[in-house]
């Protein structure tokens, strides 16, 4: 309906006149005015982490107390050093630095998160979790329509980086309508000089050129992405020349870990302030059906590490008030362990949300090991309803409409 | 109805554009509103570089010349019927790769090794297949060995026309998969179902088509086949089968019940339609355009059953049907990072250093060989293009072209596009091409480049 650069164009941004304001967004203005003080929301950044492959849950979140997860895992269970946050569960013994935020209040735990007839299928239940609908399908990610409404609501600055993915792929919660930026780093991403030739007039100008005749000539399906792509790729790329290079990370981040590098380059673009809205990175590796101990234990002491490399980067930043890290999995695993020492496809599994917006503690129930479906936990919190929390509690934006539903508003966030 | 649709476009971009346009712009427009570049398919020229595109990694202009003057039939039927082309000269300069070398063979080795190929082959479509099924049957070398990925290469080789049951039999068996699908772990008592999910879910029926149940007893049949463990595991090329690991009980898969094996379980899923239709449907996406008509599935499949599932047959009736040489298909593909780097290294040519150079940069182009991003391949289409994915298709058609400067040969911006891009261009880009090669005479790495930046150069 209306993007921002129609507002700029027509000299209205700021300024509504009244009834043609569309109600989403005088609704967007009533919920800002009562925000708190230190963040508006237009500075708040959510960062996406996906643990992919399916995150063995009850592995991460330990019942130590209990029976029967001992019985379910004789080779696999942690039976030392689990970080315990109450007389029941605990974090993993590799999680110390989000056992560090847990004691400052700054990590919530939602327990037992899942969907109705949960699907253990990789890719069926990602597009669930994607989507945020139970029928998957390949329409709009939710973080998508997240942007797709920013931009509807003139809240969009309407550059390629408001949503930013780590790696070479645009992750489907951020397909949208807008567009996003898969970034590999900040320095490389131009068009590189081409010898003896002056880059901007003697290539790029040509090139758009070229890219723009060639989507008005026929039905070529890709015309019109080709040309828009790069029209948003040379674009983004000279806000990145113009930008201050001059980022320092305040934390050290670990070496050789593709998680702390996407991490801190999620850093990096939020602390040169490019406007960044939604981040994405992914940590593969959780499908472990076999020898699932050392690998299982290396990938949460990955984890834990980049990610508190990446807070302290951001509150040395003084940026910490600005950032929300939300981590999902498209399922966890089955209870018993399997044959391998490994586990199978499962079902709920708890989410972390860390940083300064965050109201620590256990959220939801823990879902019971006595009352198991075809061996898989019974969720007990709709992942949507955690997705909803956020969109309005941090985003400020209209979560039963982007979601196409109502769920349950948990109290995750501060006000 | 089309005249109609290009005259309404025209018009209305008119609107547009007469708002503060010099006369000059908006006939530019016009020309390239009304630029029929897809009725390229009537010369014969091009529907073989197509041919060549989809079937192979596309040609050389030596190449195509030798294509065009057997004609479109002889040309196909050499495509399809590779055994009988000789490949000595691309053995002859491979470098030498030892499967049981073990922690010699290196990632970078084998992916330099198989884009070589790619590029040099005189057996395109041996390739391209080989590239198909390591998209499809996928593992990775996120859990694989190198050496265990280049055995299951030449699996995929050996096999790349063949019936599809002896391949999966074969794959079931394959050590890399082994490995990356966990089978090596599956034994008698401790069923493990990896492999037993994915060969449903991905290589055979897709989703909607078996129980939890048929999960089960499936990864109880491929029981008793297994790799030499522990250190060794990753480098193990030879798999085996030890008889105490195999459950031979009584399953019941899909209605049946008997002591399966896993030959049992893929002689069960192999003859249903939802693979065959599955299976069709994927091969005809991959060669000619995404999303096909029913009927083409259809029809596809019955090839598929009435062969007795033989892969040739379908890929063979694919490149005989009208639907492959239609408009839809021309440029519908976006090439692949693999297309686009092989296709560019036949282009400005390439020493051995350049081989690992652009197997390198396939990274950050969304695809790197032998890694798929997880078991269900590469998602292709769309997911190629990004604005960094873009950005980095140009730069390497930039570092490639730079790299083999010195090497050129003189071509003219004629026998250019005719080459790489059927000399079919929008008449914009057309004329901005002639306008670059007139500014900068002899820069022939410039106009390379240029030429390859182009956005009909994207697309397959």
């Amino acid at each position: 309906m209306f993007s921002r650069r129609d507002f700029i164009k027509q000299g209205l941004l700021p300024v509504f006149a009244g009834s043609a304001v569309p109600t989403v967004f005088a609704n967007g203005v009533a919920t800002a005015a009562a925000d708190s003080p230190n963040a508006t929301p237009s500075d708040r950044v959510l960062v996406l982490v996906q643990l992919a492959g399916g995150n063995d849950g009850l592995n991460t979140l330990i019942p130590f107390q209990d029976g029967a997860y001992h019985d379910a895992r004789p080779t696999l269970r942690q039976d030392q050093g689990v970080l315990t946050l109450n007389n029941q569960l605990g974090l993993h013994p590799n999680l110390k630095g989000l056992k560090a935020s847990w004691d400052a209040g700054q990590l919530a735990i939602v327990q037992g998160v899942g969907y109705p007839n949960p699907n253990l299928s990789h890719f069926a239940s990602m597009s669930v979790w994607e989507t945020a609908s139970v029928q998957g399908g390949i329409g709009d990610g939710w973080l998508g329509r997240y942007l797709n409404y920013l931009d509807k609501v003139g809240e969009s600055a309407n550059h390629a980086l408001e949503g930013v993915s780590a790696g070479s792929l645009v992750p489907p919660e951020l397909r949208s309508t807008t567009p996003v930026l898969a970034l590999q780093s900040l320095k490389t991403f131009r068009l590189q000089p081409v010898t003896e030739h002056g880059t901007q007039v003697e290539v790029e100008n040509p090139l758009m050129k070229f890219y723009g005749a060639f989507k008005s000539s026929g039905p070529a399906p890709f015309g019109a992405l080709l040309d828009t792509t790069l029209q948003e790729a040379l674009q983004a790329s000279h806000a990145l020349l113009a930008t201050d290079a001059s980022y320092q990370a305040k934390a050290t981040y670990p070496a050789n870990s593709p998680i702390a590098s996407s991490l801190k380059l999620v850093a990096e673009t939020i602390v040169s302030g490019l406007g960044v809205r939604v981040a994405h990175v992914t940590l593969g590796g959780f499908d472990n059906h076999a020898r699932e101990k050392p690998v299982h234990d290396k990938l949460l002491l990955d984890l834990d590490q980049a990610l508190t490399a990446f807070m302290q980067d951001l509150q040395g930043h003084g940026l910490g008030d600005r950032v929300l890290v939300m981590t999902w999995s498209e399922f966890g695993r089955r209870v018993k362990e399997n044959g391998s020492a490994g586990t199978d496809h499962g079902t709920a599994a708890p989410m972390f949300l860390l940083g300064a917006p965050v109201k620590g503690g256990l959220y939801g129930q823990q879902p019971s090991l006595a009352a198991l479906d075809n061996g898989n936990l019974k969720f007990t919190t709709d992942f949507r309803s955690v997705y909803a929390s956020v969109l309005q509690g941090y985003l400020n934006a209209p979560a039963s409409d982007l979601l196409g539903g109502n769920y349950e508003i948990l109290p995750l966030l501060k006000a | 109805m089309l005249a109609t649709g290009a005259a309404g476009a025209a018009a209305t971009a008119l609107a547009v554009l007469w708002k503060g346009n010099d006369l000059s712009q908006i006939l530019d427009h016009v020309r390239d509103l009304t630029h029929g570049y897809q009725g390229a398919l009537s010369s014969e020229r091009v529907r073989i570089a197509h041919l060549l595109r989809r079937a192979g990694f596309a040609a050389t202009q030596a190449e195509l010349d030798r294509y065009v003057a057997m004609g479109t039939t002889a040309a196909t039927q050499s495509l399809l019927n590779f055994q009988q082309t000789p490949n000595s000269q691309l053995d002859g300069q491979l470098p030498a790769i030892d499967p049981m070398g073990g922690k010699t063979v290196t990632a970078a080795a084998i992916q330099a090794w198989w884009l070589q190929r790619m590029v040099q082959t005189a057996r395109p479509l041996e390739e391209k297949m080989t590239l198909f099924w390591h998209g499809l049957l996928t593992s990775g070398l996120d859990k694989s060995g190198p050496a265990q990925m280049f055995t299951q290469n030449q699996l995929f080789r050996q096999m790349a026309l063949g019936n599809f049951d002896d391949l999966l039999k074969a794959v079931a068996k394959d050590p890399a998969m082994m490995v990356y699908l966990d089978t090596e772990t599956n034994r008698k008592g401790k069923p493990n179902e990896n492999y037993a999910r994915e060969l449903m879910e991905l290589f055979t029926t897709g989703i909607g088509h078996y129980t939890e149940t048929d999960v089960q007893e499936s990864a109880r049949s491929f029981t008793g086949w297994t790799l030499r463990g522990g250190a060794q595991l990753r480098f193990d090329t030879q798999s085996l089968f030890v008889a105490r690991y195999h459950d031979s009980g009584q399953k019941t898969f899909m209605g049946k019940t008997g002591n399966f094996t896993g030959d049992d379980i893929v002689e069960m899923l192999v003859p249903l339609r939802a693979t065959a239709e599955r299976l069709s449907g994927r091969l005809f996406s991959f060669f000619a355009y995404p999303n096909p008509e029913a009927d083409i599935v259809h029809h596809l499949a019955d090839t598929f059953q009435n062969s007795r599932y033989n892969v040739g047959a379908v890929v063979k009736e694919i490149f005989a049907m009208d639907a492959f040489y239609s408009t839809k298909a021309y440029r519908s593909l976006v090439k692949s990072p693999a297309e686009l780097v092989a296709q560019t290294l036949k282009a400005t040519g390439s020493n051995a250093k350049g081989y690992t150079a652009a197997a390198a940069a396939m990274a950050p182009m969304g695809q790197v060989l032998f890694y798929p991003p997880n078991v269900a391949g590469w998602p292709a289409g769309t997911s190629w293009v990004n604005s960094s994915t873009l950005l980095n298709r140009l730069n390497f058609a930039n570092a490639a072209t730079q790299r083999m400067r010195a090497l050129l040969p003189q071509q003219s911006l004629d026998q250019l596009t005719s080459t790489l891009v059927d000399g079919n261009l929008s008449p914009t880009t057309h004329d901005g091409l002639h306008a670059f090669a007139a500014a900068h005479a002899g820069d022939q790495a410039g106009l390379l480049f240029m030429a390859l930046a182009t956005p009909e150069y994207q697309l397959n």
